[in-house]
């Protein structure tokens, strides 16, 4: 089956499946679940951010009206350890009387109303033994967990090759704590039933919730069913068990009801992780005819005491460019803050605006054009491995995107183009985004009325996952897509990994790839049962699919319809599995290659008064065979968007004092609203990538990354000020 | 969210009678900030009386003064012609403000009313808030302020009054009208707002029951020039970091009427007359404008992170005042 050498429905702009569910209202997430005995719970946060609980007066809440349980470390059962691997599970909540960040859950109140749960939570008087907390990323006093994921690299001799480069940039740089903010509150409704769990989550990773709540509760894993069948956004909040998702079952075990949580706006800033602050240093040193020859990067990041988080800003530098000296290093800072996780680009969105903003202060170093440097130095092998990419057409994004921004019209002198009382500034930045593929399983059936159902226990976050894999198995099976139902978010179906590190549509196609192959053999087998079928001897490379058809390739006449099949076989349906693991880039020769990336900005400043807008954003991107061009569009652009954020307006603030985070509402915490946002233009480049079977390269996060540097980038052609720290904002810009 | 009675008034005389005689009930106007702070658990009512229904709603023009019913909605008042044609500032300070959804919710009375939006204030988990728990300090002076005030600040609260519209309104002498229990009076809205001093629970001299029903607007001299100039960190949807709004007649050459007032930067809306003086009498450009600027931010109470609005403020208001008066050099 060649089928997707020349697709029918993959590649154009089919619109969302789930796109009247939405827009009228009737899709259902976690939260627009209930139960007709479902009683409600409010969460109780620490207000120190180090010591301990030294009293706890609990009296006013429990006869409170309509409470039904107070739950503290005093009286909460005690749990198992949930999972420790990738993006480990957080420790058992209310275990213990220690306090190691401000926000973290003291009590839980269970209540026959949501209104009434909070009031009796805002009841209850905790007294604290406090002690001074670890807030500062350079706090002597903390401990530094260097190379915490292996992933530091170091080739060539680069202290000897800065000390001999005819040119040397080096700078510092910082990047702001950001919270990811899903719109959709996060929301659990946990039903017991003896050891039968049944829990609606907002999670992207619904077969971790279920292993998670399974260990850590002591009961079969096979008894835990974990729903969601629509989540209100992620941005990679969704990625961990977080402990609201735990004292929600835990509230429904003790009280004997079904108990729903839905986390407040304040609580989902500390509740469900955030993008650590990174501090970067940076060394690059080039010929005078720009050549790189050696790259340094160091960076620190933030993490939780007994937390974990995977934030490798500093390995962007082993990606990017041809440089014969790299070394990159990256370390954490243990600190009593909430817990650091992934926010859409982990380590990418904050190395790369390091990288790309020492590459561009290089250019203007050199008196060399930006896009010109960049192509110098083209990394035509994976740096580090010298093996050949997958595929790559970085090549043809800076050229799509220069053309169609129109790059050469740049005045290359800083602070020579102006419009009115603006200054006007062009920027751009290079992506060469990381590649990740985790273990997948899907199920396809046919049944007799000729109709599809596909299914794996994934997630949607709103990125496509449902329209896409009914397009994929419709090409697969030879169907329309209306006649295929693609599912997902129920544990009951085959497992499949997390919607995360752009990794999803790789690995999920490539099982619906496997499972519709292995379907359509089926097919053949239960035909070659007849001697007389026109499909009998029949290998899978011998036939084609159409029409809801198995026939012979380029004899459409010659062969039979699913439904005829199972009809003559007496069958209701039939159904194969499928899975995909990656290989190993030794075993397939070659480096699997992310997504690439160019952006081009410009940008509008007032220097009197500090304000900056982005009046347009060019973006090319290779994100391998484009399942749904619409689809991947929005992924950019949203991801634009976020970008935007990233550079010039989010940023979580804690009080220096308290650790209590001092923004955490969507009037104080900004975001961009429709006005900052300008003209978005975005291609996509490239062709199918080489390492998967259906050619794709996810594209879920890569339009966040290169922003923040095309915009400094930018601010500098307009104004020769240099900003190392994101966000841009008015202070940091008046000149 | 705390329990609480819900009544709704039928005339203007049972509103007052009803909440004057209960010290734990409140006026419910347009609720875009009283239903928030209910919800944080800042305010804690037990009665809200809803007056929305009260014939408190409209502008008329009566000679030179625009009378505004205390219930007239943001959007209301924006699209109202007279304030279109002779106060372009007003109109302006009120599409900046908020978003349409709050503004066709927003009254112009709640509007004066507005609680800060300090997150120290906002936040009851926060035990030192002198407005909020008076006698406790003021976590703000030592945390993350930004959108703070640097005028009219003490030791005790340097927490920023954030209308937009009301920065206008002081500019103009607007009148505020009210009814309490013991019958109507009118204040000045310069007198209206108290600076937090070290009493700062106390934002105005309304005392408790009284009910703001009108605010009169009178109109500037024919052929003045207005504008109002917001700087804030996104383009729309956010309060302001600092703003100025500008009232100039010119003749002749020089600045015969000048009315200045700043939001962004006061614990009030703040009025600026020394600015006004220097302007008054002079002739328009940059040297009386920068001089009116510093007249302005003169004695700042500033604390690291409000320290740069001194400049910011400054160059807003020279860039109003070059704006509206059309003298650029």
């Amino acid at each position: 089956m060649t089928i997707l050498e020349r697709p029918r429905h993959v590649g154009p702009g089919v619109d969302r499946v789930d796109g009247p569910q939405k827009v009228t209202g009737a899709a259902r997430y976690p939260n627009d679940f209930s139960h007709p005995d479902m009683a409600h719970a409010a969460l109780v946060r620490a207000t120190i951010a180090a010591g301990r609980v030294a009293r706890l007066d609990t009296g006013a809440a429990e006869s409170a009206p309509g409470v039904l349980a107070v739950l503290t470390h005093l009286n909460a059962p005690r749990l198992a350890t949930g999972p420790s691997a990738l993006l480990a599970t957080p420790p058992p909540p209310l275990r213990d009387d220690r306090i190691l960040y401000y926000g973290q859950y003291v009590a839980v109140v269970v209540a026959d109303t949501p209104e009434r749960a909070s009031a009796a939570a805002r009841r209850i008087e905790v007294g604290y033994e406090p002690a001074e907390p670890l807030l500062d990323i350079h706090d002597p006093r903390a401990e530094r967990l260097p190379d915490p994921w292996g992933s530091d690299a170091s080739w060539g001799d680069t202290r000897a090759a800065l000390d001999d480069a005819h040119v040397v940039i080096e700078a510092s740089y910082t990047t702001a704590e950001n919270t990811n903010n899903p719109l959709g509150l996060f929301s659990t409704l946990a039903e017991w039933d003896g050891d039968t769990l049944t829990v609606h989550d907002s999670t992207q990773w619904p077969t971790r919730v279920r292993a998670t709540l399974a260990q850590m509760f002591g009961v079969p894993e096979a008894g835990v069913r974990v729903l969601v069948l629509y989540v209100g956004g992620g941005f990679g909040a969704g990625l961990r068990v977080w402990p609201h998702v735990i004292l929600t079952a835990m509230a429904a075990r003790q009280t004997g009801r079904p108990v729903k949580l839905v986390m407040t706006r304040p609580e989902m800033f500390t509740g469900i992780g955030h993008r650590p602050a990174t501090v970067q240093h940076i060394r690059i040193g080039a010929t005078r005819d720009g050549r790189l020859t050696a790259i340094e990067h160091e960076s620190r990041s933030t993490v939780a005491i007994e937390g974990d988080n995977i934030e490798p800003c500093a390995t962007v530098s082993t990606a990017a460019y041809a440089c014969p000296n790299v070394t990159a290093h990256d370390e954490q800072v243990r600190l009593n803050i909430p817990w650091t996780n992934s926010m859409r680009a982990p380590g990418e969105a904050q190395g790369n605006f390091v990288l790309e903003s020492a590459i561009d202060e290089l250019s203007h170093a050199l008196g060399i054009d930006p896009l010109e440097l960049r192509l110098r130095n083209y990394a035509e092998v994976h740096p580090r491995s010298g093996l050949p990419w997958s595929s790559k057409a970085l090549r043809e994004c800076y050229e799509v995107g220069a053309e169609r921004f129109g790059w050469s019209r740049r005045v290359p002198e800083p602070g020579s183009m102006r419009e009115g009382d603006w200054l006007v500034g062009y920027g751009m930045a290079g992506i060469s985004y990381f590649w990740y593929q985790a273990p997948c399983q899907a199920r396809a059936t046919v049944r007799g009325d000729g109709t599809a159902y596909v299914r794996s226990a994934v997630t949607d976050i709103g990125t496509g996952t449902y329209t896409i894999m009914t397009q994929l198995a419709a090409e697969l099976l030879g169907l329309e897509q209306d006649r295929v139902t693609f599912g997902l978010g129920d544990t009951s179906m085959p497992p499949g990994p997390q919607a995360g590190g752009s990794g999803l549509t790789a690995a999920l196609g490539s099982a619906v790839h496997a499972a519709c192959r292995n379907l359509v053999r089926a097919f053949l087998d239960a035909a070659a049962a007849d001697p007389a079928s026109p499909l009998a001897g029949c290998d899978l490379d011998d036939v084609a699919v159409t029409g809801g058809r198995v026939h012979r390739v380029g004899e459409p006449e010659r062969g039979e319809s699913y439904a005829g099949i199972l009809a003559m076989r007496g069958l209701d349906e039939l159904s194969a599995d499928g899975d995909s693991t990656p290989r190993t880039p030794q075993e397939a020769g070659m480096a699997p290659a992310g997504p690439f990336g160019a952006r081009f900005v410009e940008v509008r400043v007032d220097p009197e008064l500090g304000r900056l807008s982005v009046a347009r954003v060019v973006s090319a991107i290779d994100g391998g065979r484009i399942l749904n061009e619409k689809l991947a569009r929005s992924q950019i652009i949203g991801g634009t968007v976020g970008g935007i954020g990233m550079a010039m307006f989010e940023d979580t603030v804690s009080d220096p004092g308290t650790g209590r985070i001092a923004n955490a509402t969507l009037g104080d915490y900004l975001v961009p609203v429709n006005a900052d946002i300008p003209d978005m233009d975005v291609s996509f480049v490239g062709g199918p990538d080489a390492f998967n079977p259906i050619g794709v390269k996810g594209v879920g996060e890569i339009g966040l990354v290169g922003m923040a540097a095309a915009i400094a980038n930018a601010v500098f052609h307009a104004t020769g000020k240099r900003i190392r720290s994101v966000p841009i904002t008015i202070d940091r810009l008046l000149l | 969210m705390r329990e609480f009675a819900y009544f709704r008034a039928a005339d203007v005389g049972q509103a007052v009678a009803t909440v004057a005689a209960d010290p734990e009930a409140s006026y419910l106007a347009g609720g875009t900030t009283q239903l928030d702070l209910m919800k944080d658990g800042v305010l804690e009512p037990d009665q809200l009386v809803d007056i929305t229904r009260l014939p408190l709603r409209g502008v008329v023009r009566e000679g030179d003064t625009l009378r505004v019913g205390a219930l007239t909605t943001m959007e209301e008042l924006a699209a109202d012609p007279t304030v279109a044609g002779r106060l372009p500032f007003v109109r302006e300070a009120l599409l900046l403000g908020a978003s349409v959804q709050l503004r066709n919710m927003a009254t112009i009375g709640g509007n004066l009313l507005q609680r800060t939006r300090c997150r120290y204030f906002r936040d009851p988990t926060v035990p030192a808030c002198n407005k909020r728990r008076p006698g406790t300090g003021c976590a703000a002076i030592a945390g993350a302020a930004r959108m703070h005030a640097i005028l009219g600040a003490s030791e005790h609260c340097i927490a920023l009054h954030a209308s937009d519209l009301a920065v206008p309104l002081v500019a103009l002498d607007a009148i505020v009208r009210v009814r309490g229990a013991d019958g109507e009076r009118s204040i000045p809205l310069t007198d209206f707002y108290l600076l937090p001093g070290d009493t700062p629970d106390r934002e105005n001299v309304l005392v408790h029951g009284e009910l703001i029903t009108a605010v009169d607007v009178p109109l500037p001299a024919e052929g003045t020039r207005s504008g109002y100039l917001k700087v804030r960190d996104r383009a729309s949807y956010e309060f302001a970091l600092t703003s100025a709004g500008v009232a100039l007649l010119l003749d002749g050459g020089v600045i015969v009427e000048a009315r200045v007032a700043l939001g962004g930067v006061g614990t009030v809306p703040w009025r600026a007359r020394e600015a006004e003086d220097i302007l008054r009498g002079a002739p328009p450009g940059p040297a009386a404008f920068r001089a009116a600027a510093e007249a302005a931010l003169r004695d700042p109470f500033t604390v690291p992170g409000t320290a740069f609005k001194v400049e910011l403020a400054k160059r807003t208001l020279e860039r109003a005042l070059r704006t509206v008066s059309g003298v650029t050099s």
